[in-house]
Order: structure tokens, then sequence, then C-alpha cells
């Protein structure tokens, strides 16, 4: 099926392992596998998001607009429903991964654009990546600790930490 | 549309996402205690009053376009890099590129109604 070159199971689990298991790699492939973790996470909060916001105004129901007291009751049973220590930790996760996400993403921006990339040089060993240079890395970190510092925020604000 | 472009558009939305999606945030934590924020209606930008906001109502549309084609890109990009292949490639594109459609139209129906809500 889809012209695998090996069953899909065993395809799949090589991706996954390359994908989100760095430990054997360099710092860059850290930087990689945290942005697609937490790129996937955002979009099922943003689908989820979109569901729930949607439900207010009488969802799949095509032609029966609710009235401004339905839509407000909805809300609050909804806002209710979701207040609870399990959800407000998803929203402290999803948070610190959307603050790691943005200003590692402004990071790989900037790299399309081939700004802070240094100069080209021969590969030595130990092979670091010339490319991951010293203003990158100081990047990365800033999207670590923002992270950090929004979950912070955001522990304050569902649970007044 | 050509990979380049679509990758182009890839970065000009997500910088568009720090853009409309800091301001969501601004609005939601930043402008007074956050339950009144998210109550229905009563403070000055509780949900109803946001969406009632031509400006912030149209930011939040935009958003929706944003991350609607960053997130849905972002998937394309992740399923291309685990297997090539013309018929592959070409199945994702179209399956992702209704799928979005689909959100958008959803999406933007929510704002619309909530904006008109009386």
């Amino acid at each position: 099926m889809f012209g695998l070159a090996e069953p899909l199971t065993s395809e799949l689990k090589k991706a996954l392992l390359g994908w989100f298991y760095p430990a054997r790699y360099n710092l860059e492939r850290w930087a990689y596998a945290l942005q697609r973790i937490s790129g996937i996470a955002v979009t099922g909060y943003f689908l989820a998001h979109i569901v729930e916001t949607g439900n207010v105004v009488g969802g799949l129901s095509v032609w029966n607009v609710p009235s401004f007291d339905v839509a407000r009751d909805v809300w609050t049973a909804t806002f209710h429903f979701l207040e609870n220590p399990v959800f407000d930790i998803g929203l402290v996760v999803i948070g610190s991964m959307l603050a790691y996400h943005t200003i590692n993403g402004i990071r790989l921006t900037l790299t399309e654009f081939g700004l802070l990339q240094g100069r080209p040089s021969r590969p030595d060993f130990p092979y670091e990546p010339k490319s991951f240079t010293k203003s990158q890395r100081a990047l990365f970190w800033l999207s670590v600790f923002f992270a950090a510092a929004t979950a912070v925020y955001a522990l304050n604000v569902f649970f007044g930490v | 549309m050509k990979e380049s472009t679509r990758m182009l558009l890839h970065y000009v939305t997500g910088l568009g996402i720090v853009a409309a999606g800091g301001l969501h945030l601004f609005t939601v934590f930043l402008t007074g205690p956050y339950l009144q924020n998210l109550a229905f209606s009563g403070g000055a930008y509780s949900v109803i009053e946001v969406y009632r906001n031509l400006l912030l109502a149209a930011t939040l549309e935009l958003l929706l376009i944003f991350v609607d084609y960053h997130a849905l890109n972002g998937i394309r990009v992740i399923l291309i890099e685990f297997h090539q292949g013309q018929k592959w490639e070409q199945g994702v594109s179209w399956i992702l590129a209704v799928a979005g459609i689909l959100l958008l139209v959803y999406g933007t129906r929510t704002i619309l109604i909530a904006n008109a809500l009386a």
C-alpha cells in the first residue's frame, strides 16, 4: 500500500524513532524534534478550539443559528466542563509548547532567509554543525527559556502558583 | 503551487500568527481579569464583545486563515518527509487542502455568527 519500501508499521517505527528520539544526535536535532512535537500538539489544540467555539454557535446544524441566550449557556457550560486541573495542566503544557514553537520558529525563519548562518568551512572532526552558530544556539536556548517562563505564567494564572 | 512558494507562505503565515495570535492572547490574558475575559459577556473584552468588535473579529479571521495554512502545511511537510513519491505527495496535498478549506469555512461561520449574535 502507498508504494512503501517496507511494511507501513516498520516505516512508521523508523520515522518516529528518527524524528522523536534525538538522544544520539546533537542539539540542533533536539530543536527539530521539539519543533515537530510542539507543532503537532498545537495543531491538536487548534482543531479542538475550532470545534469548541463552533459548538457555541450551533455546531454542524447549518440552518439553525442559536439565540444569544442559548449560545451563552453553551459557552458557560463548556467553560465549566473544561475548568478542571487535568485540562488546566494541558493548557500549561500547550502554552509552553506554543512559546517554544514561536521563538524556535523565528530562528528557523531567519535560517530560511540565510541569516545567522556563519561562514562556510571545511567539516572537521567531531563534525559539529557549523551552521548552528552561537547566535542560533542563543535563540534555541531563548526559546527553551520562553517556554519555561510561559509555563510559570500559566501555572500562576490557572493555579495561583 | 511550487514547493518554494508553499514554504515561503509557511514562514509568512508563521510571522502573521506571531502578530495576530499575540493580539488574541493579549485580549484574553492581559486586558483585565482573565475570568471576566473568558465570560460570555459583561466585560469590555468578554467573548462576545471581542467578536462584535470589527477590528478584533477581523484579527480572529486572519489568525484562523494563518493557523489553518500553517498547521496543515506543517502536517504536509511531516507526511512527505515520512514517505516520498508523486502519488503520495499529491494525495496528501489534495486531502489536506480540502480539510483546510472545510476548517476555514467552519471557523469563518463561527466568527460571522458570533459577530452578528443578538
